[in-house]
């Protein structure tokens, strides 16, 4: 089976004309099907540099990311654009949501966008909001939502397109313990019951201890890459 | 209802109180730039209407010569077979007003007047404008009478009335001397002042008997059914007679010069709503500009959900078409209902100003105009003005970098 994710001496300098700043160096990475995936690093490590890469958000300046064997650099704007709406799924720091839909509406958005059909939209963002315990929250708008509610709802939004792999950039880092480790074990459940993978940045050391692979990125190289026994 | 839209509707009411001032904008602009077209539109759909009524018509059939030489010498025959020509010409040429104009010496006991003299047919110009009805002493005159109706200026400049003796003095048809004295009938209050000071109208058979001109006329007035069809009639009418060297004009090519004065004149009412959609725009623009430049993080996070830039930019569209369209539509509404309010109780005129314009045979009052090319031009201007504003969104959603829109 094809790796989920591939990248082979990836490298990012932002400033490349005036002074040049190395973000990221010769990452090479495999990212297998229903993984469950940490960066780690201290600040300016590296982390989200990664991250946007494998999410097609940024290009690289050397190196390759396939994602399900495409070499997403070469896509062309809208093709990538395209891309990341039928193949990642995304959950920022600070939810992103849209603020003037319910939740319900935030999910079923992105899934309008993929021109699915309404019923199976709705059926499925009930669900979504079911499985993240928000069923009972669907027809609130965002702002009176919990930074909780709203990460869960960003991941129900990250889960409705059926992505390839889910990325989550500090997904906790707003979210107080209580929050964070809900948000966790809802993530553990869709990795483990639906072999969903997820690569997420933390600084958080709660976090680190839930996943299974952690990659420590130090000065924008991988120092670490090990199976952590969870 | 399709989702961009409800996107859109939702953002323009997140900031419920600048949206609403935006809008008020707009309708404040489309009320006043209405109001103020409307008024000078009114004025002179009135001026022209008299013009056209009582003076040029809708078109006009002439001699080809007449009208740089307007000449008895220049008129054409006037006969029934020429009367069904034109009526063949086009399904809905309307009525026919034969007439026959020179200038001529207009006398009293006391005093003597040049005078433009018109054979009419007075039941066909009563059908037409009405004209029997300005009679303001006496009555009009009998066919086939040596009977003349005068306009109240000519009447007071030569001091005579209803019952005396006008006599005319000029020259006919081809050199001939024409002369002759007619009763005045009549007096009429005619609403072009030049020509009140002037006019002596007769029966148009007693005219080309005075004038020597037997079965002619100088002017064939036509009004159509439907004033719009005017270009159209004339079309035809050129074509029907090209070979007989008779000119058709329409009442534009008539007053050119009038319509230069008028159309001077609504420069004015242009210039004022130019002034105010760039002063609207411009605030348009700040919201717009606010709206958008709040939002670059969320247009980050929808380009990187899977949006595509030409969808967002589509919502973005349609929030400023929202916002235009709503602005415009209370401002069309509002100023319907003014201007039908000074319809029913227009603004009265005082002093000399409505003394002159009485004079002038109209209503003392501002009129306006409900043409719908008014309202009509509105919508079309602020649907130009949300294009152009749309334009900032647009470029900035067509560079936005996402990784900048997201630390933004």
């Amino acid at each position: 089976m094809k790796p989920v994710v591939m990248t082979e001496n990836l490298g990012k300098v932002y400033n490349p004309g005036s002074i040049p700043v190395t973000a990221l160096r010769n990452a090479t990475i495999t990212i297998d099907r229903g993984e469950f995936t940490t960066i780690v690093g201290p600040s300016g490590s590296g982390k989200t540099t990664l991250l946007n890469l494998l999410g097609g958000l940024d290009r690289p300046t050397s190196g390759s990311v396939c994602i399900n064997g495409i070499d997403i650099a070469t896509l062309k704007d809208p093709e990538l654009i395209d891309f990341r709406l039928w193949n990642i799924g995304f959950v920022f720091q600070h939810y992103n949501l849209i603020p003037v839909f319910t939740a319900r509406e935030n999910v079923a958005f992105i899934m309008l966008l993929q021109h699915r059909n309404k019923q199976q939209i709705r059926e499925r963002a009930d669900q979504l909001l079911d499985e993240v315990g928000l069923s009972h929250r669907r027809d609130v708008r965002p702002a009176q939502l919990s930074g909780g509610e709203q990460q869960r709802v960003a991941v129900a939004r990250a889960l409705a397109t059926e992505p390839k792999f889910i990325i989550a950039d500090e997904p906790t880092a707003n979210l107080d313990t209580a929050a964070a480790m809900n948000l966790l074990d809802i993530m553990e459940r869709m990795n483990r019951e639906k072999q969903i993978t997820f690569v997420f940045s933390t600084h958080d050391q709660r976090v680190i201890e839930r996943a299974r692979r952690v990659i420590t990125l130090v000065d924008g190289a991988i120092v670490t890459d090990r199976q952590h026994a969870s | 209802m399709p989702i961009d839209f409800i996107l859109a509707w939702r953002n323009i009411w997140r900031n419920r109180r600048r949206t609403l001032i935006t809008v008020g904008g707009v309708l404040f602009a489309v009320v006043l730039s209405i109001f103020s077209q409307s008024l000078n539109r009114g004025s002179h759909e009135i001026m022209l209407d008299n013009m056209i009524r009582f003076g040029t018509g809708y078109l006009q059939l002439q001699d080809e010569a007449y009208r740089d030489e307007p000449s008895l010498d220049n008129s054409f025959t006037w006969e029934a077979a020429t009367a069904r020509r034109v009526a063949a010409a086009h399904p809905r040429t309307g009525q026919l007003l034969p007439r026959i104009e020179t200038f001529m010496l207009a006398a009293g006991d006391q005093a003597t007047r040049g005078s433009l003299v018109v054979g009419i047919d007075a039941d066909a110009e009563q059908r037409f404008n009405g004209l029997t009805d300005r009679i303001s002493a006496g009555r009009f005159f009998t066919p086939d009478k040596p009977e003349v109706v005068v306009g109240q200026g000519l009447a007071r400049r030569l001091q005579l009335t209803t019952g005396d003796t006008l006599a005319l003095i000029g020259q006919g048809r081809f050199g001939m001397s024409a002369s002759g004295l007619f009763e005045i009938v009549g007096i009429i209050k005619h609403p072009l002042r030049e020509q009140d000071d002037q006019i002596v109208y007769l029966p148009i058979d007693v005219a080309r008997q005075l004038l020597s001109a037997e079965g002619q006329i100088t002017t064939l007035l036509v009004a159509p059914e439907r004033a719009s069809e005017t270009e159209a009639i004339a079309t035809a009418l050129r074509r029907t007679f090209k070979d007989d060297g008779i000119r058709v004009l329409t009442w534009p090519e008539l007053m050119p010069e009038l319509l230069n004065l008028l159309r001077l004149d609504m420069a004015g009412s242009y210039l004022l709503s130019g002034i105010l959609y760039i002063v609207i725009g411009f605030g348009f623009y700040a919201t717009v500009l606010t709206m958008t430049l709040e939002r670059l993080r969320e247009f980050g996070t929808l380009i990187s959900l899977g949006m595509k830039r030409t969808r967002l930019i589509r919502v973005i569209f349609l929030e400023t078409l929202s916002i235009s369209l709503i602005g415009v539509a209370a401002g069309l509404t509002l100023a319907w209902l003014v201007l039908f309010y000074f319809r029913l109780y227009p603004i009265r005129l005082r002093g000399d100003l409505a003394a002159t314009v009485i004079d002038m045979g109209w209503e003392p009052i501002l009129p306006v105009s409900f043409a719908a090319n008014i309202f009509f031009s509105q919508g079309v201007i602020v649907f130009v003005l949300a294009l152009v504003i749309s334009l900032y969104p647009l470029l900035k959603i067509i560079r936005l970098d996402i990784l900048t829109a997201a630390r933004s």
